[in-house]
């Protein structure tokens, strides 16, 4: 069970509320300045794209029992320092110490794929322990079967590089060089590995710093209770929302990844949430115990048990920038029920690197479970998509080089009960790699990069649609990996919604020797001259799309989202010329197609 | 270019509410003050309300202005509220949809679920895919097929667009195809504005390039209108001066330059203050200042070392990233408008404003929200009158709303309350300026700290005390700093090169850049007229170590042990930490400055003691208290006085907090310290 809840419970009668308001709100706005200098420092300094550009990295602030009370806005954050503390007694840590680890089992999911790297650090005044600060990013190559380290050819963890588990890097201000050394050595790109590692290093030292100084200035006592208030605030007013959307009973929903990319598949992913009476409070349980069992390929999620709760808190805070997402989401829920041997729990050593797909497909789900009770989720997104390129090309000089290439590509969100998707996005706050920088940097050259006409579900609100990213191979040869989910079982649409379009993998589209490469598969060889082309799925819509304004629908036709065709088809608009022709957009809606309470493929009462 | 004895000049800064005028006799020092309403609708009729009133004021005749000088919002203005030109993007083949997709990622700040994509300044609609194609590194891949412009020339024509950008891939390392294709549109559509990428943003990423492209085309028609009836009622008015406008790089520039790249001046609002700050601590002799300028709106925070105003590419209007070189500050959404709102048992303030209209209650046009303004006036930091007069303060409806909004919901005494509003102002502010100080690895405790703005001086000691600073300085007339500033800025314009592949620096390449780029300043120098004794340029590098993703700047010392070793000891300072990696060279810049003939300061006369106007109950504590209120037109030089105390003026109100000393300067300025018993 979660330790944050345990925690709470415990300290729940001693202290005192010191903090006033203002004070509490001063300090939030410090702690927030505090993360936007650590996150300038990381993505100024580190030397890998997929840090310093795709900025695949969060920062967090922890108290000082380790509660996570000011995080990103992301919910794929479970108990961070709880890892740390088991191995290393609260009582034992000292000024400067700095902890590490990147292992997934060890930390109980709180890391879900090796490649995060997690730095903490306490923060003491006066020589009492205030808090711990937190920045983890993603270390491109840390060894493992194939450069990337995460490929879905991996079947167990140790293919996927080398395993930290919690360890002390510092000891008060002594770096242990030797385990720094050891994980470079892993690394086919330790100057990446060395760079990015002094970055996070440096970004966590000045997260230290900063607290330090805020610790200083509002004093101790004053900072734990803001830090508390912070806590209680969110976890309120997550149970209140909860409680709005769920009435007394259980509430379920299934969703579906594809496949493992070793020929298993579908895997169902079954969300159960029970509200109940318990005294004169409510209990909130939530059950994905029923969820298919693990797999032999790389797409299990070693699910903290956190972070459901962290994803339903992060919806019902929505865009009030005065709310903060932290461990009061987690808290909120009573109780976490997974079974181990599942997906979303498997057994060590199961391989995790693609774990991508599915955490995406968890907060889908958690989308569809809050919907089916009522409430206004959006429809499910698409799952955003990886491609890995390792190779080697010839320099100015003609020698051989070898190179790595991870490329994440955005896809299309839900829409929702008022607003169109997303389109083409990756996630929060990664982003991509521009043609010009990719080109410049890596032997490939991109011969399209837009948006895949039709792919975002038809609905009242569109669903976002999904990316073509076509690349010219400039290499002298290169192994693909690819991620694509949702081919089979596409982002559910909506209260008429229509589910998102599928992704696409084709090499040498056009020529005789086309062919389709599977979505989720390693070992596709690329050759010099070779055209690849991803497109990547869009989100599902929401609202029948016969109710979609006819002039939304001729912009999206002129902008190229959507086609004349489906115009015609799926919106019931005709369009002629650069107009809509009302006379027989008139006509061709008055023949309204029935819907049902979801769509994927096609209608239907309830996902299953 | 005016002749060094140039005798009388005139700037215009036009804000939301008020268009501030200052006349200037440079020889003699005096200056005469005007304030008209802004007309949003046509600004430039504000323009020359003010320059008319001033110059009857002055008693001098239009045709004896030899420099006439103006801060315009109008770029900023069409960018935020999307009431630009109706504009097209030409780009390459197979890249239509880069401006919708923009970076991919949903903002960091943003939450998932209601994060919303800002429509783009230009739809994909709009949008005109052209056959060429340049490789990384400048080789053209694909030659320009002409056939296929002509074909986007005729989708332009039948939308109807008022200005088209033009942005193709790795332009910046080869413009051949854009040049050509933006001559051809230029040719194709008469009437039509047209912007080229590389003379607008002439670096590596095309999301960034072509938004700040098509910013600039969106603005170009408008700002090419109003600066043409600006030049014409200029001639009416048998003004013979040219017409000088604020860039968001801190200097002015003639209004061919501004036509070419309108976008040039979207940052430039806060500009000139920071200009007219670092001149006012100049004649006090002080070079290392924090400028805080606080309007009814947003807060504009600047650190300026040495006398040196430094440049960043970071900048953004609204949701766009536009990195064109602006003055290095940070703005944030507080000032005196902020609304102040308790939810769910929280006090937040900001950042959204009350704007001019209604404003804060007290302001008395109906304001029914609780503002910062409000809670000044509960806590009587503001005198009842303002304006010289023209505007009385309701405290009544000040009270009402901090006790409804505010204290009432929070269970606070209503002094509590709006000390509470202040008090998380403050510390809003105090995270900026800790941006632009410790963040960038200076101690603002040697810095002096100098606000303005209608609402800065308010604020000045409360900050201070917040950062440690134990000097702070209020300019002799804080509430239109602005229009001071456009009257001692330079010229100045930027010349900028990204090599087409990053890598070491190789000396004779980096020579040859140079030289081509001085040669560009000199042509623009002389397009500007300025003479020969009165250029100065500074040549910059921009390095980072291999693999990162950012530059630093480092001015160019000539070898490159030197530069590398600037650049190294920069990292290190900036980031605690150097890499033993190899240093890349990624753009060389050179920075051109057109002196301007500097206006002999006014003095002011000796001033025979400090004597207060009247008494004012204040609330430092729980307690108020009566505190001296001074008026600013009775100090004289040398006089001094101790806080508590309130000082008035027409343009602001200057809150002194007890433990701080006033000095009168020379200059007209107000030095206040902080008392060591304190």
């Amino acid at each position: 069970m979660l330790r944050s809840t345990e925690d709470e419970a415990a300290r729940s009668d001693g202290t005192q509320a010191v903090c006033d308001p203002v004070t509490v709100e001063i300090i939030r706005g410090a702690i927030r300045a505090v993360q936007a200098e650590m996150e300038a420092l990381l993505e100024r300094t580190a030397i890998s794209a997929f840090i310093r550009e795709k900025k695949d990295f969060y920062t967090g602030l922890f108290d000082a029992d380790g509660i996570m009370a000011v995080g990103s806005n992301i919910p794929v954050f479970g108990d961070m320092t709880g890892p740390i503390i088991r191995e290393f007694p609260l009582e034992t840590m000292r000024e400067g110490d700095l902890y590490w680890y990147n292992d997934c089992y060890g930390s109980r999911g709180a890391v879900s794929h090796s490649n995060d790297q997690v730095l903490l650090a306490p923060v003491f005044h006066q020589g009492r322990r205030c808090a711990f600060v937190m920045c983890w990013a993603h270390f491109s190559d840390i060894g493992g079967i194939r450069a990337g380290s995460i490929s879905p050819d991996a079947t167990d963890i140790f293919q996927e590089g080398i395993i930290v588990p919690p360890t002390k890097l510092i000891d008060a201000g002594s770096t242990n060089e030797a385990a720094l050394a050891i994980f470079h050595r892993n690394s086919r790109f330790p100057a990446q590995s060395l760079g990015d590692m002094r970055a996070l290093m440096a970004a966590n030292a000045l997260g230290v710093r900063r607290v330090q100084e805020i610790v200083a200035r509002f004093g101790a006592d004053k900072v734990a209770d803001a830090l508390r208030q912070l806590l209680a605030r969110t976890r309120d007013l997550v149970r209140t929302k909860l409680a709005e959307t769920f009435t007394y009973g259980t509430h379920r929903f299934t969703d579906a990844i594809d496949s493992d990319g070793h020929g298993h598949g579908p895997f169902k992913i079954r969300f159960a949430l029970t509200r109940e009476k318990a005294g004169h409070e409510d209990r909130f349980i939530f059950d994905a115990s029923a969820t298919d069992d693990q797999s032999v390929g790389p797409v299990n999620f070693l699910m903290n048990p956190g972070i459901p709760g962290m994803a339903l808190g992060l919806y019902y805070l929505g865009g009030d920038p005065t709310q903060v997402c932290n461990a009061g989401g987690p808290q909120a829920l009573d109780e976490v029920r997974l079974r181990e041997g599942s997906l979303l729990w498997p057994r060590f050593p199961a391989a995790l690197g693609m774990r991508g797909l599915t955490m995406m497909r968890v907060l889908a789900g958690l989308n569809g479970l809050i919907n089916v009770a009522g409430g206004g989720a959006p429809a499910a997104h698409s799952a955003y998509v990886i491609t890995l390129m390792r190779g080697t090309f010839r320099d100015a000089a003609g020698r051989q080089q070898p190179f790595l290439l991870s490329d994440g590509i955005g896809v299309g969100y839900g829409a929702r009960p008022t607003a169109d998707g997303i389109d083409a996005v990756y996630f929060v706050a990664q982003e991509n790699y521009p043609v010009e920088f990719l080109e410049v940097g890596y032997p490939v050259r991109l011969k399209r990069y837009g948006i895949v006409q039709d792919s975002g579900g038809a609905g009242r609100y569109r669903g976002g649609c999904g990316i073509v990213r076509e690349y010219e191979i400039l290499a002298e040869e290169a192994i693909l990996a690819v991620r694509i989910d949702s081919v089979d079982n596409p982002p559910w649409g909506m209260a008429g919604g229509m589910s998102g379009g599928s992704g696409a993998v084709r090499l040498n589209p056009g020529c005789k020797d086309e062919r389709r490469v599977a979505p989720l598969s390693d070992g596709t060889r690329l050759k010099r001259g070779d055209v690849l082309r991803i497109e990547t799925g869009g989100g599902g819509g929401h609202g029948h799309p016969f109710d979609r304004p006819a002039e939304a629908v001729l912009e999206d036709v002129r902008g190229g989202f959507v086609s004349l065709d489906a115009a015609r088809r799926l919106y019931g608009v005709a369009i002629c010329g650069e107009t809509v022709d009302e006379t027989t957009t008139t006509v061709l809606r008055s023949d309204r197609p029935l819907t049902r309470a979801f769509h994927r493929k096609e209608y239907v009462d309830a996902l299953t | 270019m005016p002749s060094p004895r140039s005798a009388l000049a005139v700037a215009v800064d036009i804000g939301g509410t008020f268009t501030d005028v200052a006349l200037h006799d440079t020889a003699s020092g005096e200056v005469w003050r005007a304030k008209t309403p802004s007309i949003p609708s046509d600004p430039s009729k504000a323009f020359m309300t003010g320059v008319r009133l001033a110059l009857e004021q002055a008693d001098r005749k239009a045709e004896t202005l030899d420099r006439v000088l103006h801060g315009t919002t109008v770029a900023t203005n069409m960018i935020l509220e999307g009431k630009g030109a109706r504009a097209a993007l030409v780009t390459t083949s197979g890249f239509r949809h880069v401006l919708a997709i923009g970076r991919q990622d949903i903002p960091r700040r943003a939450n998932l679920y209601a994060w919303i994509k800002p429509a783009r300044p230009v739809p994909a609609s709009r949008v005109f895919e052209i056959e060429e194609r340049v490789g990384a590194g400048g080789n053209i891949l694909v030659p320009l097929d002409e056939a296929s412009v002509i074909r986007a020339a005729e989708a332009c024509r039948a939308l109807e667009v008022e200005a088209v950008a033009v942005c193709l891939l790795h332009s910046f390392a080869n413009p051949v195809n854009e040049r050509r294709t933006a001559e051809m549109l230029r040719d194709l559509l008469p009437g039509v504005a047209v912007t080229a990428s590389v003379d607008v943003l002439p670096v590596v990423r095309e999301y960034e390039r072509s938004l700040a492209t098509v910013l600039n085309a969106v603005v170009m028609p408008g700002i090419s209108s109003y600066v043409g009836r600006l030049e014409r009622r200029l001639v009416d008015e048998a003004v013979k001066a040219p017409l000088l406008l604020m860039q968001s790089n801190g200097g002015v520039a003639g209004s061919a330059t501004i036509c070419r790249a309108p976008a040039l001046t979207a940052l430039s609002g806060p500009a000139a203050g920071v200009v007219g700050a670092r001149d006012v601590a100049a004649a006090c002799g002080i070079k290392d200042i924090i400028t805080v300028d606080i309007g009814g709106t947003s807060a504009d925070i600047c650190l300026i070392k040495d006398g040196r105003i430094s440049l960043t590419q970071q900048g953004h209007v609204g949701e766009w990233p536009l990195p064109l070189p602006m003055v290095d500050m940070v703005t944030i959404g507080a000032g005196g408008g902020s609304i102040a709102r308790v939810e769910n048992g929280m006090l937040a303030v900001g950042p959204q404003s009350a704007g001019a209209v209604p404003g804060p209650a007290a302001y008395g046009h109906g304001g029914k929200v609780a503002t910062v303004t409000d809670a000044h006036v509960v806590l009587g930091n503001l005198p009842a009158r303002l304006l010289g007069g023209r505007m009385m303060l309701d405290a009544d409806a000040a009270r009402a709303v901090i006790r409804d909004e505010v204290a009432g919901p929070m269970g606070l005494t209503l002094a509590q309350a709006a000390r509470g509003i202040l008090s998380i102002l403050d510390n809003h502010m105090v995270g900026a300026l800790r941006v632009v100080s410790v963040e960038r690895g200076h101690d603002p405790r040697d810095f002096v700290l100098v606000p303005f703005g209608g609402a800065g001086p308010l604020h000045g000691c409360s900050l201070a005390e917040l950062l440690g600073v134990r000097t702070v300085m209020v300019p002799p007339a804080p509430g239109v700093l602005c229009a001071d500033g456009l009257l001692v800025a330079d010229l100045k314009a930027e010349f900028s090169r990204t090599l087409p592949l990053a890598g070491t620096i190789d000396l004779d390449v980096a020579r040859a850049i140079y030289r081509e780029l001085r040669e560009m300043a000199e042509q623009w120098m002389d397009e500007e007229q300025v003479p020969p004794d009165q250029r100065e340029r500074h040549q910059v590098a921009l390095l980072r170590y291999h693999g990162q993703g950012s530059e630093i700047a480092i001015p160019w010392a000539g070898s490159r042990e030197e530069v590398e070793a600037a650049f190294a000891a920069a990292h290190q300072t900036l980031y605690g930490f150097v890499l033993d990696a190899p240093i890349e060279l990624v753009t060389l810049r050179v920075e051109a400055i057109g002196h301007m003939p500097q206006p002999a300061r006014p003095v002011l006369a000796p001033g025979q003691g400090a004597k207060a106007v009247e008494t004012h109950a204040i609330h430092l504590s729980d307690e108020p208290a009566t505190v001296p209120m001074y008026d600013r037109k009775t100090l004289g030089a040398g006089d001094r006085f101790d806080g508590p105390a309130i000082v008035t003026q027409l343009d602001a109100t200057t809150l002194v907090k007890p433990g701080w000393r006033v000095t009168v300067q020379p200059n007209g300025a107000l030095l206040l310290t902080l008392s060591d018993e304190v």
